[in-house]
């Protein structure tokens, strides 16, 4: 998905590979190249080719075809939440 | 291969070294290195004496084939917490607490084979720099390019690193564009990467092109995007973003 | 370990008694989000009530801008610990918006929506009486689209994700449901006084 924009949102964006460590230790292997299937569009993506939104409450990635959010990630003091409704399957090479 | 679980460790600073005026390489020595893959990064973990803590990614900028230590080249950012620290404050003998090797995406070695182009800007270099040494430390004729877009030349990282490599090297070329000055007497590219840029570049790679790009987002946005326009496969192009870049 | 010669963030003795508890002071305004900057074009937006509500409202973006505004000077804090003080915004009070409307009597919470899809969750009570206000300038400037424009929510005595970003109404509810944030173990009201960050605190 093309961003014409030059605005700061735009520019902060990265992508899944910036939460690779954290994915790690969330699933205990590398997850950048797990490929997750949007269930609002059905693009298949690599996690780490997923747009991703690291500096507000928690993390956010999302599929760079619709922008739909496909997984989020909160760290609050005690506890790690995780949803991942946004992805119909998360597919893991063996 | 999985990966062991990630833990921190305690890295020491055993060299500090500049490389363009914002950007400095740091050499840490791992009591539990193992061997990344060329594109990886670790994350840098800061820890203030009332318990504040602050956390950034930055590649590896060296090659795997350098046991027990890595390189980590970072840019100042202006009023970055971390790039500051790192530029202002910390000082060979020092400890950084580190965390990786990750990523498994944005990596390629030599067994993936090529041919090989790589696009970086600004401080989107340094993981394709840990590409290109480690493909000479294994002496690999994989054919490759290097696009690097800087603002001027003074931001060139790596510069006579890279102009020695091409100059030994014949399956390797590289070309630089500039997008504020180039030097005087400049006949090269002067503006922001495009599709006669690419083509131009990437022509004598022939077909099946593996792709890195990697930098400023909007820059790795208008790249990866014109490369599918210009019909190279989405699966055989890696991106990584970096955020904003400094000023 | 600790770094040596880190020192994180100062917090100057003069603004100390301003900051809520864990936060520490920035003079520039960071930008932070869940997601990509809409834009919506101004001929196609527009901001409801909705819900509990007799009939529903809706105005246009020349609509809105119509309504009677009123200078805001407040301070902020977001949950990832950073407050700017004395920030001056030019809004119209949701005081103002609820004119508009009749509420129904069961109407105790609020869920603003914003385009993209961002949603959060604040009693009633605490969107009256000047306590929330909805923003298209900031300083001497139109909102940038960064930092929530062309209009954002902003509901300052609360932690600052509840001043939602591109904001394009209020839906009037009788329960209190959790917002985007909300939903993923961040806390149903936010006071940061008595830093109600996550749920439970």
């Amino acid at each position: 998905m093309m961003h014409d924009d030059d605005d700061m949102n735009t520019a902060l964006m990265v992508d899944g590979n910036a939460v690779a460590g954290e994915l790690q230790q969330i699933f205990g292997r590398d997850m950048t190249m797990a490929v997750a299937r949007c269930s609002s569009c059905a693009a298949d993506s690599a996690l780490g080719a997923l747009m991703a939104f690291v500096r507000g409450p928690g993390v956010v990635l999302r599929c760079p075809a619709c922008e739909t959010a496909i997984v989020r990630i909160v760290e609050t003091a005690s506890a790690r939440y995780i949803d991942a409704r946004g992805a119909l399957y998360m597919r893991l090479e063996l | 291969m999985q990966p062991p679980q990630l833990e921190w460790q305690v890295a020491k600073v055993t060299a500090i070294r500049p490389e363009t005026p914002q950007t400095k390489s740091f050499t840490l020595a791992l009591p539990r290195w193992m061997a990344h893959q060329p594109g990886q990064h670790y994350d840098v973990r800061l820890t203030a004496p009332d318990g504040y803590r602050t956390e950034r990614s930055y590649s590896v900028a060296s090659e795997p084939e350098r046991a027990g230590e890595i390189d980590l080249t970072v840019e100042r950012i202006a009023d970055g917490e971390v790039s500051s620290y790192l530029h202002d404050v910390l000082m060979t003998g020092d400890q950084l607490e580190v965390r990786g090797p990750v990523g498994g995406y944005f990596v390629w070695d030599i067994a993936l084979g090529g041919p090989l182009m790589l696009i970086g800007g600004g401080s989107g270099v340094v993981p394709l720099m840990a590409m290109l040494r480690h493909r000479a430390a294994r002496r690999s004729t994989i054919p490759a390019r290097l696009l690097y877009s800087s603002r001027t030349q003074d931001d060139v990282i790596y510069k006579s690193e890279l102009e020695a490599m091409a100059r030994s090297d014949r399956e390797l070329g590289i070309a630089y564009t500039f997008t504020r000055q180039a030097p005087s007497g400049w006949i090269g590219y002067h503006r922001r990467i495009d599709s006669a840029m690419l083509e131009e570049v990437m022509r004598p790679l022939g077909a099946d092109i593996r792709t890195y790009v990697c930098g400023p987002t909007l820059l790795v946005e208008a790249v990866a995007s014109t490369l599918v326009r210009m019909g190279l496969p989405a699966e055989r192009i890696r991106t990584e973003r970096f955020g904003p870049t400094g000023n | 370990m600790i770094s040596r010669g880190f020192l994180g963030r100062r917090r100057p003795a003069e603004v100390e008694k301003r900051l809520p508890p864990g936060q520490y002071l920035v003079t520039d305004f960071p930008v932070l989000s869940a997601g990509p900057t809409p834009h919506t074009p101004l001929d196609r937006w527009s901001f409801t009530l909705e819900g509990l509500v007799k009939s529903p409202m809706s105005w246009t973006w020349e609509e809105f801008r119509r309504l009677p505004s009123q200078t805001f000077t407040v301070d902020i804090s977001c949950v990832t610990k950073w407050t700017k003080l004395d920030t001056t915004w030019i809004a119209v009070s949701v005081d103002t918006l609820l004119k508009a409307v009749q509420l129904d009597p069961s109407a105790r919470y609020v869920m603003a929506f914003s385009d993209g899809g961002y949603t959060t969750n604040i009693p009633l009570a605490e969107m009256v009486n000047g306590q929330a206000f909805v923003a298209y300038q900031f300083g001497d400037k139109d909102l940038a689209p960064e930092h929530g424009g062309p209009a954002r929510l902003v509901v300052p005595h609360l932690y600052f994700w509840k001043s939602a970003k591109w904001v394009r109404g209020l839906r009037f509810m009788d329960r209190d449901q959790p917002g985007f944030w909300e939903s993923l173990g961040y806390n149903m009201h936010g006071d940061p006084w008595k830093e109600e960050r996550y749920s439970g605190d």
